[in-house]
């Protein structure tokens, strides 16, 4: 039997035999794991769904035409192009024009927009009724409806007069919907494109884009700069209240989030090497009669080390599996959407795990090899 | 006897207090973090601005139309007073209302005959309460995103910033207005010489936009000691059911609902307060800021609850792992007590108390420990303390005992099925 | 030249004097016992000439090199290259199998040998015990273990503190049997007792 082989039949003998102790450490270097890579997991992912929260405050990003002329839905799609899809939430279209209420003889301010694309980026509309689905329909603004006195399912007669004819546009509309936002929306009345277009008899015009980007503020700050270098007829321009606000309340929520998974870490850790300690200072008198028998200082360590890591290596991925789970849990929990594994957590969790363990392990051996065998062998 | 125990002992006594006092300044850090960051964050998230606004009760929304159309003709038919905004801080929920702002507008005409909107308001606005409360309120903290790119935020309290204005960069630029410019201002009923104090980038409607004090606005435009609405920020609790019910109707709730709902911070239920306290008004929630902060502070709660929940089973795991490994340790000695004839109950209770005694120790230092690590969360997080909860000395309390003694109560009896001989053998298992 | 010498060894515990000028020779092959009552500085005899102790004052040679002032390291190595320990309370890796205890002496001391090891328990009547672990193992199998465990490396010399302190008769028997049988064989045993039976069997036994 080589000494290799027999070093392994003591350190598994060890592992195996002492079963209850060894499950004692090999629990204590998991649950340090656990919290490691569930802690770090959240930590990564706490920006991106936070983020996304912070997406119900609605658009953070507009482009606009920066000269007099008016820009089109196509030339508008073009310059998003430079988000990646996957960060653009919503896109909505709005079209402004002042339209008379025939039987009410008042003019309106009519906001036409593409519903689905409104729920996306302002996710804060709250609608009694519905939200509109045909070109007939209408949502009107709270105010609005309470100044004239419509309510659901009312048909409403909206006109518009061309600047160079003499001939109104009218058409008839159903309100579906009445809108309460708690701002100036409220006093719009907000129909499609297509029926603005019917309305103006002109189409294809826009005069804002909304756009909810969940993005950093940095990067959507290059955003806006490609898209205004790229097109020199539009302008992107950020919503600062929104981004600003974002930017700060989420930096402090991060660093929240750090601080309590490094004081967890922290404290979890020396948990962890205190009852790794008890687990090896529990042996000392082991460890003496090895050095009575002609152990080197340094394989008593290497057989002590050797048991360490194996547990470390094994509470470390017991431990990222474990960790994976709670960082899942928590996330469909709160955020509803679950998260992707980061491959990279595994050695990190394992190389820690073994760190720690190792180090526990180094601090007992280190005060039982400096006694004399002879002290700790003589008698109870 | 015990005493004998613990002082002999004390290397591996010294171990548990350790580990139990840092399971227990975890769960006191993570129990009071938890437990105050929904007011911490509710704070930061004041940085979006007002979430409700009060308008008088017959407003017309032609104000609101008429800028659109931007001919800066603005007909308002009904104010507030002036006088009732400091009522804002004798509601229920008074010391919930972190800040606000009176605002009155007017189309005014420039001296080169552009027509720009002016907006009067306060700044940083003194206000002495009947309570004999003083507080600073107005726009300096409301508008918490706007860049001051020249100048300084207009400071209401010193001396001869009456004529005092703040231009947005838009306006400032189409102007070729710099701070300390005069600039002269037409008004519906006035008119008026006004020197620059800052510009300031909103990113926004207001950066065409000129901002002065309310009383300066209220001059040009004869509406002494009227505004035309206020914004106001207050910190609130989420919406739930209850406060759906009630933003319909307060008056079809049951009475102890009504009770519930009225003596808790829902939004719905600081403006329906707001609209008792000030003559004529509607307060309404602004739902752009109070559905979000409503969601965030929901999910950070439940964050930070799945995180304590996290650590407090880690924390218990850890010392009742270490509590156990030290009984088991002391496997020798308790088959010596066995062997000259203690009772398996006396030895249960004389373990049990020593690690309580222990456990006691390292809990009382853990809880101060967990303290001050609460403390500095919340100092280099949210720059302020964290509130002491007194709520989580007791849980702290059950949870050590109870952690404690589920480590060492099964490692005991384990210990105890043991035949002494077998133990005194040195062959201890 | 004497296998173990001791020169006017001193031991001093502070105030206390364990040893007070002591001088002992013991030559290759001999059986000696070293008696004394409790106290009477027996064990930190042995643990000096076990090399886990070193003395205040005087020399200790061992196959004529001086000893007393080696570091701890160098001592290690000399304990595992000429000397076979046999303890009081037998000190057996509990997690470990009899011939797997064996095993351990031979691991740092060469290299470890399945073959060898169960011989030596043979020799000492337990090769069909190998696999069993010393909580299965009675105190007189787990003292035989360790005689086992003392001579696999074949070390010039056995030291034996109280080996039959823990032992009942018929394990003490048998232990002093197996300490005969190596003595006929030539090893060299210094056996620390404060039993003067055991000490008359050894004097009994012992040939010039």
């Amino acid at each position: 039997m080589s000494r290799r082989k027999m070093f392994l039949k003591m350190v598994t003998a060890s592992l195996l035999r002492r079963r209850s102790r060894m499950l004692i450490a090999l629990l204590s270097i998991a649950i340090g794991a656990t919290i490691l890579s569930g802690l770090v997991t959240i930590y990564y992912d706490v920006p991106r769904q936070m983020g996304a929260q912070f997406r119900g405050y609605g658009a953070n990003m507009i482009l606009v035409p920066s000269g007099e002329e008016k820009m089109t839905l196509e030339k508008a799609r073009e310059c998003l192009s430079v988000i990646p899809e996957d960060q653009l939430l919503g896109a909505t279209p709005y079209r402004y024009a002042n339209v008379e209420m025939t039987s009410r003889q008042r003019t309106f301010v009519a906001a036409a927009t593409d519903f689905e694309q409104v729920q996306a980026t302002s996710p804060y509309f709250a609608v009694e009724g519905r939200w509109p689905e045909g070109d007939r329909e209408v949502l009107v603004g709270k105010e609005t409806a309470e100044t004239i006195g419509v309510k659901l399912n009312n048909v409403i007669e909206l006109s518009y007069k061309p600047e160079d004819t003499y001939v109104k546009n009218t058409l008839n509309m159903t309100v579906v919907g009445i809108l309460e936002t708690g701002g100036d929306e409220e006093a719009y009345i907000f129909t499609t494109l297509k029926a603005m277009d019917a309305l103006t008899g002109v189409s294809g015009q826009l005069d804002v884009m909304e756009m909810s980007v969940s993005a950093a503020s940095e990067e959507l700050e290059n955003y806006v700069a490609e898209i205004s270098e790229k097109n020199s007829d539009m302008s992107a321009r950020l919503v600062k209240r929104v981004t600003k606000s974002e930017t700060t309340v989420l930096a402090k929520l991060q660093s929240l989030v750090f601080l309590v998974t490094a004081v967890v870490l922290l404290l979890t850790m020396i948990c962890v090497s205190t009852t790794m300690m008890a687990v090896v200072s529990e042996r000392r008198k082991e460890i003496g009669l090895r050095k009575a028998l002609g152990a080197s200082d340094q394989s008593i360590r290497a057989e002590f080390l050797g048991e360490g890591m194996f547990l470390g290596l094994l509470g470390g991925i017991l431990g990222t599996a474990l960790g994976f789970a709670f960082a899942q849990v928590v996330s469909v929990n709160v955020f509803g959407s679950s998260i992707t594994f980061q491959p990279l957590l595994l050695p990190i969790t394992v190389i820690v795990s073994m760190g720690i363990a190792a180090l526990s392990c180094l601090l007992p051996i280190r005060r039982a090899i400096e006694i004399d065998p002879a002290l700790v062998l003589k008698g109870e | 006897m015990i005493r004998g125990a613990l002082f002999r002992q004390r290397g591996k006594m010294l171990l548990i207090a350790f580990t139990i006092a840092l399971g227990t300044s975890l769960a006191t850090a993570m129990l009071n973090v938890m437990l105050d960051v929904g007011d911490k964050v509710n704070q930061e998230l004041k940085t979006y601005g007002a979430n409700i606004t009060v308008k008088p009760k017959d407003s017309s929304l032609l104000s609101d139309l008429y800028d659109v159309e931007d001919d800066g003709d603005v007909i308002q038919t009904s104010y507030l007073k002036e006088e009732e905004v400091g009522k804002l801080k004798t509601i229920f929920w008074a010391f919930n209302i972190v800040d606000f702002a009176p605002f009155i507008d007017t189309g005014i005409t420039l001296a080169d005959g552009n027509q720009v909107k002016l907006v009067g308001t306060w700044f940083n606005h003194h206000l002495e309460l009947p309570t004999g409360e003083n507080l600073d309120v107005g726009v300096t903290s409301l508008r918490t995103w706007w860049d001051i790119t020249e100048g300084s935020w207009l400071d209401e309290q010193t001396e001869g910033t009456e004529n005092a204005v703040m231009i947005g960069a838009v306006l400032a630029e189409r102007e070729g207005w710099k701070v300390g410019d005069a600039i002269f201002l037409e008004g519906p009923a006035g008119s008026c010489e006004a020197v620059v104090a800052g510009v300031f980038d909103a990113g926004g409607d207001e950066d065409e936009q000129i901002y002065a004090p309310l009383d300066l606005v209220q001059e040009l435009s004869d509406t002494e000691g009227k505004v035309a609405y206020i914004e106001v920020s207050a910190l609130t609790t989420p919406d739930n059911d209850l406060a759906k019910r009630a933003a319909q109707n307060p008056a079809a709730l049951s009475a102890k609902d009504y009770e519930t709902w009225y003596c808790t911070a829902y939004v719905s239920a600081i403006c329906y307060q707001i609209q008792e306290a000030i003559t004529d008004s509607v307060a309404s929630a602004v739902r752009q800021v109070a559905e979000s902060e409503g969601a965030i502070l929901d999910k950070t709660q439940l964050l930070m609850i799945l995180i304590t929940i996290l650590s407090l089973i880690g924390s218990a795991l850890g010392i009742s792992n270490l509590v156990t490994a030290s009984v088991m340790e002391r496997a020798q000695e308790i088959g010596l007590l066995k062997a000259i004839g203690a009772k398996d109950r006396s030895i249960t209770g004389l373990v049990l108390t020593e690690i309580l005694i222990t456990a006691l120790v390292g809990g009382v230092a853990g809880y101060f420990l967990g303290f001050g690590f609460a403390q500095l969360i919340g100092h280099s997080v949210f720059g302020s303390a964290i509130e002491m909860k007194v709520m989580v000395i007791p849980i702290v309390i059950v949870l050590i005992s109870l952690v404690t003694a589920a480590g060492s109560l099964p490692a005991i009896r384990m210990v105890l099925r043991l035949r002494p001989a077998e133990v005194l053998h040195g062959s201890k298992a | 030249m004497s296998l173990l010498e001791l020169k006017n060894i001193s031991k001093i515990y502070g105030e206390l004097k364990a040893l007070d000028n002591v001088n002992i020779k013991v030559e290759k092959g001999e059986w000696v016992a070293i008696m004394g009552p409790s106290g009477s500085g027996k064990s930190t005899m042995m643990n000096i000439i076990g090399c886990m102790d070193k003395p205040s004052l005087g020399e200790v040679l061992l196959d004529g090199v001086d000893i007393s002032k080696e570091s701890s390291k160098k001592l290690t190595e000399i304990r595992r290259d000429k000397i076979g320990l046999i303890f009081q309370q037998f000190h057996m890796v509990n997690y470990l199998t009899a011939v797997e205890n064996v095993m351990v002496s031979q691991y740092y001391h060469s290299m470890p040998d399945e073959e060898e090891a169960l011989e030596a328990l043979g020799r000492v009547g337990l090769r069909e015990r190998a696999k069993h672990l010393p909580s299965q193992l009675s105190g007189g199998e787990q003292q035989r273990v360790c005689v086992a465990r003392a001579l696999i490396n074949a070390p010039e010399l056995i030291l034996a503190d109280e080996p039959t302190g823990n032992l009942d008769e018929d394990n003490e028997n048998i232990v002093l049997d197996l300490f005969r049988q190596l003595h006929r064989e030539g090893t060299t045993l210094i056996v620390v007792t404060h039993d003067p039976e055991v000490a008359e069997i050894i004097n009994e036994n012992f040939q010039e």
